[in-house]
């Protein structure tokens, strides 16, 4: 143990913790403001626990070697999907989906540990591969172990965190066998598929509500009262902070309850409406460096799982920002995805902390034998 | 392992990062364009969301007469207002309204209230709501939420129907009125005066809207929250309320004379020819201006202006008629004046003149015998001023009209004055009506032929005679005295024509005026409806067909302080309701006299004849049917009033 802490003092990520750092104090001083003055206001303190814990499981993730993380992978795993089997009887209704598992006062979602344990689980698959290329077969059994727990959320049924799989897969595909312009090629047949699959949904399985959020996409003034106004009022809070905001805890349309869920998936209206396009600009920043940072982590990594886990993180978290922003400022329809480090939520700020604690300590022990 | 796939990896690699790069380029551009490029928009849009502007309503002026009596105040009142700008089905709202408050309402007249709003979203859809409809309306904001309770001061008249062409009535702004009047407010509840002295003086009448910004939440909620500076928010501008107007009107005066008139229509103005001052301003129908300050049921106002006996016609300055003999002073002054006449000139009358071939009558079948001038305006001979019109011609009265008032509106503080005519062989040859003929002459000088005049002119006449030539703009609204015109009358015109017209009063045809100790200058005179034969009694006539009365004077004689005009539609004989009625004003203002009880009004007629007897024929009659081709050409009277002089019968 005391080696395992020189080596992580010595070749600590230092960057990577520092990046998340600020992350962490930027959300928890954004859900203050978002909640500031409303019913939610307790949140705000809520979630300096939430920080505080969330800080406890990076620290945990980046000490521990990644290697036994991995050796103890697919307990946890088992663990994971065991709980979420279990979830139609345990779980608890919130928000027209059983996500919930409440133990005492403390309630999480189990889904989204279980990001991470397949993550891990993966790494694990990959580990076990050393030598042998990756083939189909070997695609498809990652998929599985990254599928299960993905259609076990999607039963529950949580659409929106289910999706968050995907990236997990997208990286299994990625660091495969075939070479770039294969994945290129792919890549666009998937995106038609899913455009395909989409269209198909329209007419079977879409809600009404979802339906909706893609006609707002399209047409976000078509209504201003009915789904077009959670986006277009989210769009006049950003626009409306202009360069240099309306100051911390001055956001009228957080304060004033225009912006929707202004402390879960629309806190970058929050940002942005009170930081200015400088504030929102500085987030972005230090998202971008967060993933350049892992891609370079992935490139220096000391083998083939410790690059698994750093890429899953890099594609988890992208997504989130991608989805979540995009969504705030219009560039992608409405869906339930939060932005990591800054939406309030204490079982998605642990998940996200693991991942990046995960990363720090893929880059820490580059050298270790 | 780590070398084989190195290459390939690297390159894996180096794609994302290229990929990451252009989407956080991308969304960078994006927070751009939204928060630099359009912020300033969006910046708007948010101010927009959390201000409220609150209308802050100016009261009206109040109208208070001369002796600080409240002629119009105003009222608190609750309407129903209906803003499209809320969300929600119009349709929807109508069928909940028809359930929640009874009150049923097509989508096209909604869309007519739309229109006639001078704020395109707001309509109006009921005024003085009854208030079980305001809680209703609160209790059921989620079936009603484009429906709102708006309170509103409204124009109070507590004297309802007196005095109602003076003061005039209200209205809500139109936008045609919005943008003349340059008024830009919010609010679907400003009034503006449409006649009367509330138009006239609606500038003054109409004060300034404020405004008071409030915050409100997302719900519409009016917040207040202390950690919360917000630019616009909190402002507030006090509303200006509008100015009191006083009047030179004599509420009192006014009351005597109206009901003075008892059943009868027709108008009277009392005015201090001094100063132009106006104590009282009768038109008959009058209206009660109350009803146009709720909303005016169109059925109310269809009733109103169809009316056969146009009660919204504002008599004194609308109404055109021929002065009949209440013209024959001025005749006689200008004769004087210009040296034509003396008080000596005298003419013989036999009934009748034949003036080169055309056979002009006098009232008085009989004839008067050799006719002075006193005794010819005493006993109003009509040969005698045929004769005097003759010697003095049109030019000589045309050069005299000018200082009278005659032909040229007045300039009374009242809206849609118009002007009778005072006939010149210019105006004339102007009309395509031929070269003037010196038989042209004669009818004029007794009032009638192409002459007419609104009573109002006529009183500025006497009103002109009393001052001894200084005529004064005749105003409601309390100021100082307007000079319109000066012309220095001899004394000695002066003393004679008071002498005769003290005469006319004392002795002659308005003996029904005579007031003890106060010497009154008045004349007499008949503006006919219908063409009687000579002689011919018109009160034996059907009441619409009888003949209208003049009686016009001042008092009293010495230092004439009051001027007047009465003129009662179809009252016959000039010398009997006209003259008590202006009896009845003289002694409220000379004697201080308050009116007496109805009942004993009638009885008392001291010195005139009684009602019911034999009336001698008129000595104010008209000219007769053979006077056709002087009669004055129809359309021109008809053109405003067809309930004036009555041209029916007549080519």
């Amino acid at each position: 143990m005391k080696k395992t802490l020189r080596e992580a003092v010595s070749y600590g990520d230092f960057v990577t913790a520092g990046l998340y750092l600020a992350l962490l104090i930027f959300g928890v001083l954004m859900v203050r403001s978002a909640t500031f003055g409303t019913r939610f206001a307790n949140l705000g303190n809520r979630q300096i626990f939430w920080a505080v814990l969330a800080f406890g499981a990076f620290s945990l993730a980046f000490l521990i070697p990644y290697a036994i993380w991995v050796e103890y992978s697919y307990l946890l795993y088992g663990l994971c999907v065991a709980v979420l089997l279990s979830m139609p009887v345990l779980g608890h209704y919130v928000g027209g989906h059983k996500s919930w598992l409440y133990i005492g006062p403390i309630g999480f979602e189990p889904s989204e540990f279980a990001k991470v344990a397949a993550a891990l689980a993966g790494a694990a698959f990959i580990k076990e591969l050393v030598g042998r290329t990756m083939g189909w077969r070997e695609i498809g059994i990652l998929s599985g172990i990254i599928g299960l727990p993905m259609l076990l959320t999607l039963l529950q049924p949580d659409f929106g965190t289910a999706t968050t799989f995907i990236p997990l897969i997208a990286v299994a595909l990625y660091l495969s066998f075939l070479p770039l312009t294969q994945i290129v090629k792919w890549a666009a047949i998937g995106i038609l598929g899913l455009m395909l699959l989409l269209a198909l949904g329209w007419f079977t399985f879409l809600k009404p509500y979802q339906k909706d959020r893609i006609i707002t996409f399209v047409h976000p003034t078509a209504n201003t009262r009915g789904a077009g106004y959670q986006v277009n009022q989210a769009r006049i809070a950003v626009g409306s902070g202009e360069l240099l905001g309306k100051g911390l805890y001055s956001g009228t349309q957080n304060r004033l309850n225009f912006l929707p869920a202004p402390h879960t998936d629309f806190i970058f209206g929050v940002v942005a409406e009170e930081t200015g396009f400088l504030g929102s600009l500085a987030l972005l920043g230090l998202y971008l460096s967060l993933l350049l940072r892992f891609l370079s982590t992935a490139s220096a990594a000391r083998d083939a799982e410790g690059r698994f886990i750093v890429l899953c993180a890099f594609a988890i978290i992208l997504y989130h920002v991608l989805i979540n922003i995009g969504m705030v400022i219009g560039l992608v329809p409405t869906t339930g995805i939060p932005l990591p480090f800054l939406s309030y939520g204490g079982s998605f700020l642990v998940s996200m902390s693991l991942f990046v604690g995960l990363a720090a300590n893929v880059r820490s022990r580059r050298y270790a034998q | 392992m780590k070398g084989a796939q190195e290459p390939s990896l690297q390159s894996k690699l180096q794609f994302l990062q290229a990929i990451l790069w252009i989407l956080f380029v991308i969304f960078a551009l994006r927070l751009f364009y939204l928060q630099v490029i359009q912020g300033p928009y969006y910046r708007l849009l948010s101010e927009n969301n959390y201000t409220r502007p609150t209308v802050l309503r100016a009261p009206r002026g109040m109208i208070l007469d001369r002796n600080g009596a409240v002629l119009c105040r105003n009222q608190v009142s609750f309407s129903l207002v209906l803003d499209t700008a809320k969300g929600g089905s119009l349709d929807q709202t109508l069928l909940n309204m028809q359930r929640i408050l009874g009150l049923v309402m097509t989508k096209e007249e909604v869309r007519a209230a739309l229109r006639r709003s001078p704020v395109p979203s707001l309509a109006v859809l009921a005024r003085d709501i009854p208030t079980a409809w305001m809680q209703k309306v609160e209790a059921n904001q989620d079936e009603l939420k484009m429906l709102r309770i708006e309170m509103e001061l409204r124009r109070e008249y507590p004297f309802g129907p007196v005095a109602s062409h003076a003061l005039g009535y209200v209205g809500l702004l139109s936008p045609e009125e919005a943008q003349k009047l340059h008024v830009s407010d919010n609010d679907p509840f400003i009034e503006v005066g449409k006649s009367g002295v509330e138009r006239t003086a609606n500038a003054l009448l109409m004060g300034k809207n404020g405004l008071r910004m409030a915050q409100v939440n997302s719900l519409g909620r009016e917040v207040e929250d202390p950690t919360l500076k917000l630019p616009g928010v909190g402002i507030r501008r006090e509303p200006i309320p509008g100015q009191t107007v006083h009047l030179t009107l004599d509420i009192q005066l006014q009351n005597i004379l109206e009901q003075a008139f008892g059943e009868e229509h027709g108008s009277a103005v009392f005015m201090n020819p001094q100063t132009g001052d106006i104590l009282a301003w009768v038109s008959l129908p009058n209206f009660d201006p109350n009803l146009f300050s709720g909303a005016v049921p169109a059925s109310k106002w269809r009733e109103l202006s169809e009316d056969p006996s146009h009660p919204l016609l504002d008599r004194p300055i609308q109404g055109v008629y021929p002065p009949g003999s209440t013209f024959k002073p001025f005749v006689a002054l200008v004769g004087l004046e210009d040296g034509v006449l003396t008080p000596d000139t005298t003419f013989y009358c036999p009934g009748y003149w034949d003036f080169g071939g055309r056979v002009f009558h006098c009232w008085a079948k009989g004839g008067h015998g050799t006719v002075n001038l006193l005794k010819g305006i005493q006993d109003s001979c009509d040969v005698y001023f045929y004769h005097a019109g003759d010697r003095i011609g049109i030019q000589r009265m045309d050069k005299w009209a000018k200082f009278f008032g005659l032909g040229t509106k007045t300039g009374v503080d009242l809206p849609s004055e118009i002007s009778g005519i005072f006939p010149s062989p210019a105006w004339k040859a102007k009309r395509h009506l031929g070269p003037w003929y010196p038989g042209d002459n004669l009818p004029v000088a007794i009032g009638q032929g192409y002459l007419t005049v609104t009573p109002l002119q006529l009183l500025s006449i006497y009103a002109t005679l009393a001052t001894g030539g200084e005529r004064f703009q005749p105003k409601l609204l309390e100021g100082p005295p307007k000079l319109e015109s000066s012309v220095a009358i001899s004394p000695q015109t002066e003393a004679v024509l008071k002498q005769a017209l003290e005469l006319v009063v004392e002795s002659g045809t308005g003996t029904a005026c005579r007031i003890p100790g106060v010497a009154v200058c008045a004349k007499t005179g008949t503006a006919q409806v219908v063409e009687a034969s000579a002689g011919r009694n018109s009160m034996s006539l059907p009441k619409d067909e009888r003949d209208h009365a003049w009686f016009a004077g001042f008092a009293p004689a010495g230092n004439p302080t009051v001027a007047f005009v009465v003129m009662v539609e179809h009252g016959g004989h000039g010398g009997d309701l006209a003259a008590k009625i202006a009896k009845a004003g003289l002694e409220y203002l000379l004697l201080g006299k308050k009116p007496a009880p109805p009942d004993e009004g009638t009885k008392a007629a001291p010195g005139g004849q009684a009602p019911e007897q034999e009336t001698p024929p008129n000595p104010d009659a008209p000219l007769k049917a053979h006077l056709g081709a002087v009669a004055p050409p129809p359309r021109l009277l008809t053109a405003r009033y067809a309930g004036g002089v009555n041209p029916r019968g007549r080519p």
